[in-house]
């Protein structure tokens, strides 16, 4: 098994994972089916944003992976040889 | 028919099915609570993917095995090969 840092980050990306995945589905999925008045719509914002909200993430994600690509290259840049 | 092919028309069948949900374009008046759960499909089913990937990204993680006799064979080699460069002259 692997061992300390390894175990602990790879059970705490799935536990996260998990997280993320029920309230999600909660969100989407079981909200349109309860009762205005229930007190379960306390705990998540109002359904447009169950939208916008991993829209966002999409393209921060996709800025960071642009970033970081730009970095690399800008580093591994060698100047043309004079002949 | 190619596998591209078929994925494309497997693709947009679900998609004229969840557009027709969802926008009701026959007009069949289905309940208001449906269309609102058809409606974010695509991005839920985008999310969930992505959530699985992580799972299983993080769970092979935690589970994969330390190969201790291969990482001290691996030290050992590339002490050899450091040896051997340096006796042809590479300067290290």
């Amino acid at each position: 098994m692997a061992t300390g840092v390894d175990q602990a980050v790879g059970m705490s990306l799935v536990v996260f994972s998990l997280l993320l995945f029920t309230y999600y589905s909660v969100w989407v999925i079981i909200l349109p089916f309860v009762d205005n008045d229930h007190i379960l719509h306390k705990y998540f914002l109002p359904r447009e944003y169950s939208v916008i909200v991993p829209g966002v993430a999409a393209v921060i994600l996709l800025l960071c992976i642009g970033a970081f690509t730009a970095v690399i290259m800008w580093k591994n840049r060698k100047p043309k040889k004079v002949d | 028919m190619t596998k591209l092919l078929e994925w494309l028309f497997g693709v947009s069948l679900v998609g004229a099915v969840w557009a027709l949900v969802s926008f009701d374009l026959l007009d069949l008046s289905l309940p208001q609570t449906y269309r609102e759960v058809a409606w974010p499909m695509p991005l839920y089913l985008l999310v969930s993917f992505g959530c699985y990937s992580l799972a299983t990204v993080g769970y092979r993680v935690a589970t994969f095995n330390d190969c201790e006799e291969a990482a001290k064979e691996l030290q050992g080699q590339i002490k050899e090969a450091k040896e051997d460069l340096r006796r042809r002259g590479l300067k290290m």
